[in-house]
């Protein structure tokens, strides 16, 4: 059916061809007007009003970003970096969020933005107020991506040229940066070297690797980069925490036997070394595919590492949560987490002391809302969930945040723009 | 003899053409409404619907495969959906290539959120690749990930030999 219709589309095309050399121009405008309307109607979700303001507006404005970042720095100021209109920017705010500075483009990557489910810009601030972006673009027609950072002396008013972080010429996607106490930054982030140079030997291997490296100069240069597991998924974001000793911990969705993509955990030593990859749990899912959902991890003041997860495996399907006390080792059996049937995933955790909360999205079809719930003693007992918030349009994943000792979910959805919701355990 | 009138005939069939389908290249633009649309174009026939990304290096090697198929079984309903966002000229290369240039192509030019996955396949949380089987019944069959090809050839012939 389709040849003999794209044939007569031919025809019809042809024709209309012709038709403009004789000078029929304006009829063919008026149609490709009601044309352009008719495809402005399949607009209809409550979201349609911001959508048509963000297309035609500044579209780079954080109310029309699809994601945006948070982090507060050591003076308790929120910093948003977020991704929109082709762009990263990032804002300040010095009033817990209910307004920002003036936002400032810091790269244009237009449509080779890494626009992917699980991307998002990565922001921190050290000590010493230097502020570090990072994020990833696509740089070549078999979209082969590549990890930039940019920063800034002077409190976010300007912002460096972005240079790349690594030099390899691989595919680099999603960094995941952590800061110490000390102001050491480590980033994290999945790396196609290993796949690049098994190709070249003839020889398809699955996935990507996962490297990391430090800066000690506010993310101006990064040190030697490791390779710490070289079969990971490579379409899921990395999730990475410090204990409280400042080691990594990075979590992952691993490539194991026949394919199956289940999470892992490794933490970097005090010399630089990747330790031993242990399995967060065997979940089984074997899939040949991109599932773009990474997970979440958060350590406890206790050492208790807190991983949250969403797997479609033969074993158990949907959201899970689980703990480890012996460093990564070994952990608790996966318990699951909000309501599988509305999709419950996206987790995003946050642990202050003994404290740790849990955050995720669940959709019943109609409604998108945010969940909730917490401990008080590093994971052993959990609250009842409860519902934070809910939109009908779309919406970024939910990003917690500890202001002041003040736990936050920020969120950014089309309908309300950016908010911050309180969560105190209380 | 090209005359006002007829191209005024031939100018409502193009409009009518880009408005309501879309073969081949260009790929037509995927809203929320649009699977009902396709759903309903098909109905009553046996109808493949693979859902597949530019940034998903799994789909970009399963695709070829799909190619093939396609040329095993011209006769075969399939309906490509790209689920990412990439300039119209690279997917119809990709598409070319991979021998697909002449399928049913829709491609997302926003978020693929979760309203435009609902109104694909209810179960959907954005895994790629994602192939849809579905019978001239409605029944829908999901497969998660590259397909095996060969079964889906069999689907496709058992289809058939099921037909009234």
């Amino acid at each position: 059916m389709s040849q003999s219709m794209n044939e007569a589309a031919m025809r019809v095309n042809l024709l209309m061809t012709a038709c403009v050399r004789k000078g029929l121009r304006p009829m063919l405008a008026g149609l490709m007007l009601l044309g352009l309307s008719a495809g402005a109607q399949h607009q209809g979700h409550p979201g349609a009003a911001r959508q048509a303001e963000c297309t035609k507006g500044d579209s780079t404005a954080l109310p029309c970003a699809n994601t945006a970042t948070p982090f507060v720095d050591a003076r308790g100021r929120l910093w948003l970096a977020w991704a929109g209109g082709g762009a990263i920017s990032v804002a300040r705010s010095s009033d817990g969020g209910r307004s920002f500075g003036s936002a400032v483009v810091v790269a244009r990557p237009g449509a080779a933005m890494d626009g992917g489910a699980d991307a998002r810009p990565q922001i921190v601030v050290d000590p010493k107020g230097r502020v570090v972006v990072a994020y990833s673009q696509f740089k070549d027609k078999a979209y082969n991506a590549q990890v930039l950072t940019s920063t800034s002396a002077d409190d976010g008013a300007s912002f460096s040229p972005p240079r790349p972080l690594s030099s390899d010429p691989a595919s680099q996607r999603f960094p995941a940066l952590a800061l110490d106490a000390q102001g050491t930054l480590f980033v994290s982030w999945l790396d196609k070297r290993t796949a690049a140079a098994a190709r070249k030997q003839g020889v398809a291997q699955a996935g990507a690797a996962v490297a990391y490296a430090w800066s000690r100069d506010g993310g101006a240069t990064f040190s030697t980069e490791r390779i710490a597991q070289d079969r990971s998924c490579e379409c899921c974001r990395i999730a990475v925490a410090l204990t409280p000793e400042g080691r990594p911990v990075v979590v992952f969705r691993n490539i194991f036997e026949g394919g199956v993509r289940d999470h892992a955990v490794f933490t970097a030593g005090a010399n630089g070394e990747a330790g031993p990859v242990y399995r967060v749990a065997t979940d089984q899912w074997a899939i040949d595919g991109c599932p773009h959902h990474g997970p979440s991890v958060a350590v406890a003041a206790d050492g208790s590492y807190h991983v949250a997860w969403f797997t479609l495996g033969a074993a158990r399907q949907g959201l899970y949560y689980a703990r480890s006390t012996d460093g990564g080792r070994t952990f608790s059996a996966p318990q699951a987490v909000g309501d599988a049937a509305q999709q419950a995933g996206r987790p995003t955790l946050l642990a202050k002391g003994a404290a740790v909360w849990l955050a995720w999205k669940e959709f019943d079809g109609q409604r998108i809302r945010i969940r909730a719930r917490h401990s008080d003693d590093a994971g052993r007992k959990w609250s009842p969930d409860r519902t934070l918030a809910d939109t009908g349009a779309y919406a970024d994943h939910p990003m917690l945040v500890n202001q002041g000792g003040r736990i936050w979910v920020s969120w950014l959805t089309r309908d309300n723009g950016h908010q911050l919701i309180a969560l105190d355990s209380k | 003899m090209i005359n006002r009138r007829l191209c005024q005939l031939a100018a409502v069939a193009l409009f009518t053409w880009h408005a309501g389908t879309a073969y081949a290249a260009p790929a037509a633009s995927l809203s929320k409404d649009s699977f009902a649309q396709i759903r309903a174009r098909h109905a009553g026939q046996p109808l493949v619907v693979h859902i597949w990304g530019m940034t998903c290096g799994p789909c970009m090697v399963e695709l070829p495969q799909w190619g093939a198929l396609l040329r095993r079984q011209p006769r075969m309903k399939l309906v490509l959906i790209q689920a990412d966002q990439a300039p119209a000229q690279a997917r119809e290369q990709v598409l070319d290539q991979a021998g697909l240039g002449r399928a049913e192509s829709w491609a997302a030019t926003g978020e693929l959120d979760e309203y435009l996955r609902a109104s694909i396949d209810r179960q959907w949380q954005g895994d790629m690749p994602r192939t849809l089987l579905i019978t001239a019944q409605g029944e829908v069959t999901r497969i998660q990930g590259v397909a095996n090809l060969a079964h889906v050839n069999q689907w496709l012939r058992q289809q058939t030999q099921t037909r009234p």
